[in-house]
């Protein structure tokens, strides 16, 4: 029995494992995107947002740092400056955080946000002006990300395995709180981009939060439907209206 | 009514020019579209009374002002970020700093957890 149903086990573990195996994000992506305000289909936009990821190495191993920065355009900083960065060390098969750092630079608005991953528990640092610093320690359960790489992390689905309808959570550990965030697979959509003509996988995206992301199916992401899955185009509805996230060009792709 | 009409017009005629000269100059369309709606209904009330003020004509003036700054600015000015450099250097310092923490840390790049995402 055993000598039979092993080499089926083995198969499935094998696949498992192909499944955790990162196919989709490359040690060099360079992925930039306008994001942009809609106020009765009048679209303004407002800032650039960039995504890249590079190698970091230690003396011990050698991790993939994803780094995502939001900028307001040069015409918005007189009026209303924004200098944001967030990023992730994460481990480049599996994408497991050990350390993320969140700085928030928005008017007068500072804040920074470090945490640091082991196993289930995460030292926090807050720091905000007048040199206010908050320390803590939190207990996460198994697979919490941040934000930055479960966002990279949605690349990792094989979605040519789930079918139209199928909905899929993450946990996520933002302002020291682990929030619910889930997406829920619409099936394919052609769409036309500034990086050409692409087919790509339609995800409705949701949050526990009530007051981030609004509505259900109003907040849209379309992945591109091949091995990079990259995000081409993004659809949010917030509490001050709706924005649009464009992708303006890609470079350094794995695939 | 037709005093009304006129203070409107303005107003919005007003709104559209201070909007025409923001960041935020692609809404300048909706005061502009206001104000010439009003605009007209005020010059035809006018027109019937014999007597059109000046301050209507002034409302249109500033009113195609508004859009061809507007559209000027739709068509000709480019969207590009500037002063990153404070950005760029706190990228490369958290880069240095997040080295010298992960350092620290016990890290083991082969486990192979949480593979499939709670479905």
């Amino acid at each position: 029995m055993l000598r039979t149903s092993f080499p089926f086990i083995l198969s499935i573990l094998f696949s498992l494992g192909m499944l955790a195996q990162n196919n989709a994000i490359s040690k060099a992506e360079k992925l930039t995107y306008t994001a942009s305000y809609n106020m009765s289909g009048i679209l303004t936009d407002i800032a650039q947002v960039t995504m890249e990821t590079n190698e970091v190495k230690t003396s011990k191993s050698t991790l993939l740092r994803l780094k995502c920065t939001a900028v307001t355009y040069s015409k918005w900083d007189n009026f209303f400056k924004i200098r944001d960065l967030y990023e992730s060390y994460v481990n480049p098969n599996t994408l497991t955080p050990y350390l993320y750092n969140r700085d928030v630079n928005e008017g007068s608005y500072f804040k920074n946000m470090k945490y640091t991953f082991s196993n289930n528990t995460v030292k926090s640092v807050m720091k905000k002006k007048k040199d206010y610093i908050e320390n803590k320690t939190l207990t996460i359960h198994t697979g919490t990300k941040d934000i930055v790489s479960t966002l990279y992390y949605m690349r990792l689905t094989d979605f040519k395995k789930i079918s139209v309808g199928t909905q899929k959570t993450f946990t996520i550990l933002f302002d020291n709180e682990e929030i619910k965030g889930s997406f829920t697979y619409l099936g394919k959509e052609t769409i036309t981009t500034a990086i050409g003509k692409k087919e790509c996988y339609k995800l409705a995206i949701g949050t526990s939060e009530a007051n981030v992301l609004q509505g259900k199916n109003n907040n849209l992401l379309w992945l591109t439907a091949d091995e990079n899955k990259i995000i081409v185009y993004g659809k949010f509805k917030i509490p001050v209206g709706t924005g649009e996230l464009k992708i303006k060009s890609a470079s350094g792709l794995k695939n | 009514m037709k005093k009304a009409l006129t203070i409107l017009a303005i107003i919005a005629s007003v709104l559209a020019i201070i909007f025409a000269v923001l960041p935020i100059s692609n809404f300048a369309v909706f005061p502009a579209v206001i104000a010439i709606i009003f605009g007209l209904a005020a010059y035809y009330l006018s027109k019937r009374t014999g007597e059109v003020k000046k301050i209507i004509q002034f409302s249109f003036i500033l009113t195609s002002l508004a859009l061809a700054i507007s559209t000027y600015k739709a068509y000709f000015t480019k969207t590009e970020v500037a002063n990153t450099e404070v950005l760029d250097a706190k990228e490369t310092q958290f880069e240095e700093e997040a080295i010298d923490e992960l350092e620290n840390l016990d890290i083991d790049t082969n486990e192979n957890t949480d593979v499939n995402i709670e479905q």
